[in-house]
């Protein structure tokens, strides 16, 4: 794999080139047409293009001259020049120039001499007259090479569409694969194999494809951190790290949302005031860290800051007053527990909650959005020094590891994401409290349900629970979302595997329970349920 | 204008596919219909109404399978679905859906005038008249004609949504 230096080189380059090629268009439509307004516009605007990115990739001479050009034909546009006489020929050569300096650095030469070009510019903006060099045009024509990018854009949609197709052929790469060990001709099951090979590094590649840098959103925080700090009287320093992970570039476009809306709430409500840190004996410089990671197959971005921290007893109170918690109950949560109200819709909107926890203006739209990638968003704090917010990503939409099961004879698949560990139990490791089932795992208490009943009840709460119903040795899932656990019942463990997940069809993809489904081997449709939403529905219908 | 002419420009010819639920006969427009196919695995889907059947794998497009017999309540006791059934495909806006039948659905080319506006005895039967074009009378046969579009709006299918959903889809976009 290429090294990033080397990737960002050839994106510069790419556009450079595409910016010298349209300034040479325009350029030739305002010798034309001398007063060409949009052609004028353009050639400033892409000069000062050429510029920043020149400028941030270190190429200063490019920067240097681009600067030149852009000052002299702001001036021209604004009407204090006119794009006549020597002007004309100065302003062609600085283009010619711009072109060869950009081939220089494709082919890692050494920059051309430019100090007779900008000392000419120079002149045309102090309104004297450059020193034109004898024409050598022939000889010019005669070296000029026509360019082509060895980069191409490509829109999106493409990309998608792509990805879409991919995972229909890894679904049929596994029919094959299966068909192929049942009827088991030896020469039928190589070419299965050989096809599953390729078909994985198409998958693959069309994965790496869509892969951007988590840089290319993080790049714009600068700026909004600098607002937002201004609009909310704070001072905050913001550092970035991780910029060179790489994720899919729609994930990227999915979190850029919440990712503002953490940043925004950083500020507002996490940071004090500088007089506020002093006070409380801090520097009183906010700062911010903004920093991504990679984690086994997962991307880890995170927003943390050193402001006040979340007051969890004002959270657990507010979780009381709202119903979401019985008072006893609430007494009990431990800090984490508490913490993962604040993703609760409806809990946030409240604007006192913002006022006394300082925290959770619209969190639950950050979890949904995380929700929707299969992602997790977590949350830490200490009261007083801090809080992290923590976005666990995958880094590929199409593939998620899943673990496969059956039920009523039906396969399903529960994302891995949202999987903590599954367990054999056997019905003296049940307690049954208030009509619930418990059990200890890893010294915590874990509700149990039967996905059964928990799937097929209809509306009503779920019947208690009694110890009678489990017979025999009970596998169970247990997931994990928002800090709680739940134990699922299911018939049988099948597998683990990697599933691409086709999004529900219309019109039942309002059953928030199924994030989607998948096509097995076996040609079989196999249901893949959502933690959330299954969550929610336990939550709900507990007895 | 010559008669002829006038009469075949009034009177188009229409293709129905005519299929059996309960004792009646109904025909959809043909162009409504994407493929009929034997009907195949379906996967139950929780938490919808009985008479969504579940999901089908119809040559990598995962569609809804329902049944009309069991959403018009036109199924007599003890007359369950074969065995071996047929599942026609349906366009409707914005995805295809399955309807379940218990024949092979056949074609019919009929003209446009002999179908009339629903008469009010329509209201006897379980379905709600504003899915109805009309009712076509050939020979003994009467078939009601189905507009397929407006029965399988999603509203429509939603209608029977289960209530107290976890997070219904409203919920969500409200956030």
């Amino acid at each position: 794999m290429k090294s990033r230096e080397q990737e960002y080189r050839e994106i510069f380059m790419s556009e450079a080139l595409e910016y010298y090629d349209a300034m040479s268009r325009h350029i030739s439509e305002l010798e034309r047409s001398p007063t060409d307004e949009s052609a004028l516009n353009e050639l400033f605007r892409l000069m000062h293009n050429l510029k920043s990115n020149a400028r941030a990739m270190g190429y200063t001479p490019i920067g240097e001259v681009a600067h030149h050009m852009e000052t002299i034909f702001g001036l021209i546009r604004d009407k204090e020049k006119a794009f006549t006489g020597s002007v004309v020929p100065v302003l062609f050569k600085g283009i010619d120039t711009i072109g060869e300096m950009v081939r220089a650095v494709g082919a890692n030469e050494d920059l051309p001499d430019v100090v007779h070009l900008t000392a000419n510019l120079d002149r045309l903006v102090q309104g004297e007259e450059p020193i034109l060099e004898p024409e050598t045009t022939d000889d010019e024509d005669a070296t000029r090479k026509l360019e082509l990018s060895d980069l191409v854009y490509i829109q999106v949609k493409k990309l998608d569409h792509l990805m879409n197709l991919v995972g229909e052929l890894i679904i049929d790469r596994d029919r094959v694969l299966t068909l192929s060990q049942e009827i088991g001709n030896p020469a039928l099951i190589a070419a299965a194999a050989h096809l599953s090979r390729i078909a994985d590094e198409l998958q693959y590649s069309v994965m790496d494809a869509r892969l951007v840098g988590v840089g290319s959103l993080f790049s714009k925080f600068p700026r909004v951190v600098r607002d937002v700090a201004m609009a909310e009287k704070k001072d905050v320093e913001l550092t970035m790290t991780g910029e060179d992970i790489q994720i899919d570039r729609n994930i990227l476009q999915i979190i850029t949302d919440a990712l503002l809306h953490l940043v925004r709430n950083a500020i507002g409500h996490g940071l004090e005031t500088p007089a506020e840190r002093v006070a409380a004996g801090k520097p009183a410089q906010g700062h911010l860290l903004l920093s991504a990671q990679t984690e086994r197959d997962d991307v880890l971005v995170q927003v943390r800051d050193d402001g006040r921290g979340i007051n969890v007893e004002s959270v657990r109170r507010k979780a009381v007053e709202r119903g979401l918690v019985a008072a006893n109950v609430a007494a009990t949560l431990d800090d984490n527990a508490v913490r993962a109200f604040l993703f609760e819709p409806g809990f946030s909107m409240a604007k006192e909650v913002t006022e006394i926890s300082g925290r959770g203006v619209g969190l639950d739209v950050v979890k949904l959005a995380i929700d929707s990638l299969g992602g997790q968003l977590r949350v830490d704090s200490v009261l007083g020094q801090g809080t992290t917010f923590t976005l666990v990503l995958p880094t590929s939409i199409a593939v998620k590891g899943a673990l496969l099961f059956q039920l009523d004879q039906r396969n399903y698949a529960i994302p891995l994401m949202h999987t903590d560990s599954v367990v054999s139990l056997l019905p003296e490791n049940f307690n049954v409290v208030g009509g619930m089932l418990l059990t200890r795992i890893q010294d915590e208490n874990v509700p149990v349900v039967s996905l059964r009943r928990l799937l097929h009840n209809g509306d009503g709460p779920l019947p208690p629970a009694v110890r009678t119903d489990l017979e025999g040795r009970q596998d169970i899932i247990i997931v994990n979302y928002n800090n709680r656990r739940l134990g699922l019942i299911v018939d049988r463990f099948l597998r683990q595997q990697d599933i691409v997940v086709k999004p529900m069809s219309k019109p039942l993809d309002t059953i928030d329970l199924f994030g989607g489904v998948t096509l097995l081997g076996s040609g079989q449709v196999c249901l893949v349920l959502d933690v959330p939403a299954l969550t929610r529905l336990f939550l709900a219908k507990r007895p | 204008m010559p008669e002829s002419e006038k009469s075949a420009k009034q009177d188009p010819i229409i293709q129905l596919i005519v299929f059996r639920l309960g004792e009646e006969e109904y025909g959809i427009r043909i162009e409504q219909v994407k493929e009929v196919t034997i009907t195949p695995e379906i996967a139950r889907m929780p938490k919808t109404p009985p008479f969504v059947k579940g999901i089908a794998n119809l040559r990598g497009d995962i569609i809804a399978v329902i049944d009309l017999e069991e959403r018009f309540r036109l199924r007599s006791a003890g007359q369950e679905m074969p065995a071996v059934s047929y599942t026609m495909a349906i366009e409707a806006k914005e995805y295809t859906i399955g309807i379940m039948v218990r024949e092979v659905p056949q074609p019919l080319s009929i003209a446009q005038s002999i179908i009339e506006k629903a008469p009010e005895f329509i209201q006897d039967i379980n379905i709600h008249d504003k899915y109805i074009e009309g009712i076509a009378k050939i020979d003994s046969r009467i078939i009601v004609v189905l507009d397929m579009l407006k029965l399988l709006t999603p509203s429509e299918i939603m209608q029977l949504q289960p209530k107290g959903e976890s997070s219904p889809a409203g919920s969500r976009t409200q956030a």
